[in-house]
């Protein structure tokens, strides 16, 4: 071999291996004379030919892949991965084999590649040691908060609920603050003194770790004014400046904790210095700016990036996009599976924008978007239709299980809506809140009417809590005739909201407020206490009538519904069987596995469930076959030209047949003619519901109602 | 002399390498120092009178930065899932190595908890700490810094070789 080829196999620290026999490993040394050769291979010994035994055990293994490389007929090569020796010596090797076939030679190629290991062994001594930090910090926070939630909701004495939290924060490593409603801090640990540089009991403190906490806030978080009013929790890291030493990075997590009836009782707030964190991510001059996790620029990457673009003075359009239920989507597959969601999604948007899109992801599962080169909302549109698109398409979890994920995108037009770095994030952050619908994408382009209709939903959610303490709703009764029996069989039990000025408001009003604003878990136990009180004064009438209660979607997930309903039949003494759930067909589809374990719950202690709306939504009749349900309601719009409809007699039909197939009852809902009820009859529907009989009334009316329906059975 | 291999699974800095380093060298070295690809060492230890020597697979950490490769448990006796007591994660991830192992080999595994020398830190239910350990033919909670029981679990690693 050319003199000038071997200098430089040794000087690569390689040695040449020619194959004899693949299958024993018996090999033939080609090239290379480096000094840790003889360490490598004692049975060399001067020979030329020698076999790769388990005195190697790593490069024995390897072997077997190799042959899969020199049994080939292709000009092919396959690399083992750094495996490291130990010499007689005691020093270390660091190795890695390379398989070849090249035109039907088959080469073994090991190098020893000290240098190579090294790099890689500092870059990710550096990456697993951030890794290591964030995990920990995400964990202990995670931990933290829901203990101390756990304390804050527990209906002690004023006095033990500071113990316990002076227990649980006190050898917190980092800080925690808890406030009151108004962010008066109620308690802080010694480590919130330590981290703000400050003196605990000191009198001459010259701004409370609060009031830096708020200030930093106010002034980096554009977003702050609506995450107050909106009463949402943040995370994210800020720099806190105090001339003439100190510069410190601070994460910062800030979590409400809210009552029933969705009014803060508390502030959470924890800080975690991340300077050092910071100082090994600021050793590469790309992390300083980028996203650790993503590899997309940050917050700070960002806000430059948008600077930049209002002084250049061109129109764009700044999208905002979060992920809805985010957090649940974290507490079921653990932060790694969120981690992978947020690495997939970024990636999969990342691929549809063009070189001249700017995409940073600026908070926990927040990113946005500078679309540079649009300056219509019909244009815009066209992009945000992709990026739905692409997102709309099931996601892989780390478990390898499918899930889709749905987004809120807020957007705003630059010069059009605002022309200030501050508004355009305040504007794009409100639209996205505003916009956002359970379980389903959406997009809401900034307008003043979208800053005048949040402001309405604060408005009335406060006029909802009032009603709630001031008692203002009531539950009317709407029966239920048992067509065969000619009996009232069972009463839809309706809520009302007496508004003292506004007079009587319908449920479709203020429901979807409710339940976004999370009031509607106590608006729901309300409902279910009074149809318990309300069975028991039928009972006591002497009228074994079923009351059946509207669950509303966001109520099924409410961990302790059961429970609830339990003590409330308890409380009341009232006969499970007498009560009856009502769900739609929305909640199977988007939460079946929860709907199915709490139906099945309620049967089990003889309630009864009837599937609402049937038809409407998104009938499946894999869900009807699978859930514990006893009936279902065909939904008034199949009703209503039932008689002079031929799709619809058609439908109704078909549904009345196939429930009684699956042995489930039928009830048709919006009944308000003697042809319609003729009709339904005749095709063995059990009951019908509609103003034929009655309108929803008032308790006191219903009973008059059932006095003078004379087939009632009285018991 | 009976040879049985023996790999050392987990994610990344839950001390399987200051495990071996104990075991073989008597060592623990409070700096953090990643590892990177393979290293394998060797201790005889003596099971019922019998030499047996133990190839020890300490294989780099699975994360981000390294995904899980089924090709190192082949041929394997035995393996060692390590988590760090101290990281709930790193029970997680455990598991979810465990799991992709047992798609490719049925050899003992054995759970074990490194770092007791610190506090636990789980925030998880006894119950479900238990449904974890009942998926491993043995369970032992170590420190490679004070040597606290690595010695045993080794051993018993070697014993469930050679029942196999």
């Amino acid at each position: 071999m050319n003199s000038i080829l071997l200098d430089v196999i040794n000087a690569l620290q390689q040695v040449v291996l020619e194959v004899i026999d693949s299958r024993t490993g018996e090999v033939c040394h080609i090239a290379g004379d480096s000094k840790w050769m003889a360490d490598l291979f004692p049975q060399l010994h001067g020979q030329r030919s020698f076999v790769i035994d388990d005195h190697t055990p790593f490069l024995h293994d390897f072997l077997i892949d190799a042959q899969q490389v020199w049994q080939g007929d292709s000009n092919t090569s396959l690399k083992s991965g750094f495996w490291t020796e130990v010499a007689p010596n005691k020093r270390e090797l660091h190795l890695e084999a390379t398989a070849i076939r090249y035109n039907t030679h088959n080469i073994l190629l090991i190098a020893s590649l000290t240098e190579e290991f090294k790099i890689r062994q500092n870059t990710l001594q550096s990456a697993r040691e951030l890794l290591l930090s964030n995990d920990r910090l995400i964990e202990q926070n995670e931990y933290l908060h829901t203990r101390l939630l756990a304390i804050l909701k527990e209906p002690e004495q004023q006095g033990d609920i500071l113990i316990s939290l002076t227990k649980a924060i006190e050898y917190t490593e980092f800080s925690v603050l808890i406030t009151d409603n108004k962010l008066n801090t109620i308690i802080e640990n010694s480590a919130t003194y330590a981290l703000f540089e400050q003196k605990q009991h000191s009198s001459t403190l010259t701004e409370k770790p609060i009031e830096i906490i708020l200030n930093l806030m106010k002034s980096q978080l554009p977003e702050f004014d609506r995450i107050m009013s909106t009463k949402s929790g943040w995370d994210g890291e800020l720099c806190w400046v105090l001339p003439p030493s100190t510069l410190k990075w601070l994460k910062i997590t800030f979590y409400p904790v809210k009552t029933e009836l969705n009014e803060v009782s508390n502030w959470i707030i924890f800080t975690n210095d991340v300077s050092s964190i910071k100082h090994l991510v600021q050793k590469s001059e790309q992390l300083a700016l980028q996203d650790m996790l993503t590899k997309l620029p940050n917050r700070f990457s960002f806000l430059q990036m948008l600077e930049k673009k209002i002084i250049s003075n061109k129109p764009f359009y700044l999208l905002y996009l979060d992920i809805n239920e985010f957090r649940s989507h974290n507490e079921y597959y653990g932060h790694q599976g969120g981690d992978k969601l947020l690495i997939d999604l970024s990636e999969r948007i990342g691929s549809i924008l063009t070189e001249s899109d700017y995409i940073a992801r600026v908070g926990g599962d927040e990113f946005t978007i500078i679309l540079s080169d649009i300056n219509n909302q019909h244009d815009c549109q066209i992009i945000l239709d992709k990026i739905l698109k692409c997102t709309d398409k099931p996601f892989i979890s780390n478990k390898d299980e499918n899930f889709n994920i749905s987004i809120s995108i807020g957007v705003a037009s630059y010069p059009n809506d605002t022309s200030s770095v501050e508004e355009l994030m305040k504007f794009v952050d409100l639209s996205a809140y505003t916009g956002k619908v359970k379980n389903k994408s959406s997009v809401q382009f900034y307008s003043q009417s979208i800053k005048d209709a949040s402001l309405h939903v604060i408005e009335l959610e406060k006029e909802l809590r009032d009603a709630v303490k001031n008692h203002e709703f009531e539950l009317y009764l709407q029966p239920i005739i048992n067509i065969e029996q000619d009996s009232v069989q069972k009463a839809e039990a309706l809520i009302r909201w007496n508004h003292p000025e506004k007079g009587l408001i319908s449920p479709i009003q203020f429901i979807p407020i409710a339940e976004k604003s999370e009031l509607i878990n106590a608006i729901g136990h309300w409902v279910i206490k009074s149809a318990c009180a309300i069975s028991k004064k039928l009972s006591d009438n002497g009228y074994k009538i079923k009351i059946s209660i509207n669950l509303s979607p966001p109520q099924i997930l409410e961990e302790e519904l059961f429970s609830f309903i339990h003590n409330c039949i308890k409380e009341y003494q009232v006969e499970p069987e007498l009560l009856e759930i009502e769900i739609t067909e929305g909640v199977l589809v988007n939460d079946y596995v929860i709907a199915e374990r709490l139906l099945s719950k309620v049967r089990a202690i003889g309630m009864t469930v009837s599937l609402d709306d049937f038809g409407t939504g998104y009938s499946s009749l894999s869900y009807l076959k699978k859930l514990p349900l006893d009936f279902v309601k065909i939904d008034r719009s199949f009703v209503d030209d039932i008689v002079i409809d031929d799709n619809d007699k058609a439908i109704v039909r078909a549904v009345i047949a196939m429930a009684h197939n699956l042995n489930l009852g039928v009830t048709a809902e919006g009944v308000e003619t003697e042809e319609q009820l003729k009709f339904l009859r005749k095709n063995y529907c059990n009951a019908v519901q509609g103003y034929l009989y009655s309108t929803p009334v008032r308790f006191d009316n219903f009973l008059q109602f059932l006095m003078t329906f004379n087939k009632t059975i009285k018991s | 002399m009976i040879k049985k291999k023996i790999c050392l699974l987990g994610a990344s800095s839950v001390g399987k390498t200051s495990l071996v380093k104990q075991f073989v060298e008597g060592i623990f070295n409070e700096k953090y120092l990643t590892s990177i690809g393979v290293k394998i060492d060797k201790k005889i230890v003596s099971v019922k009178q019998q030499e047996v020597q133990l190839m020890l697979w300490d294989i780099e950490g699975y994360d981000r930065y390294n995904v899980f490769q089924g090709k190192y448990i082949r041929g394997a006796s035995a393996y060692i899932i390590v988590v760090d007591q101290t990281r709930n994660s790193s029970l997680q991830e455990g598991i979810a190595i465990h799991a992709l192992a047992r798609n490719i080999s049925n050899v003992p595994a054995i759970l074990v908890f490194n770092k007791s020398d610190l506090q636990a830190n789980w925030h998880l239910e006894d119950s479900q700490i238990n449904q974890y350990i009942a998926l491993f033919d043995r369970q032992f909670n170590t420190s490679a810094k004070t040597g606290n029981n690595v010695e045993e679990m080794f051993q018993a690693i070697a014993e469930l070789t050679l029942k196999e």
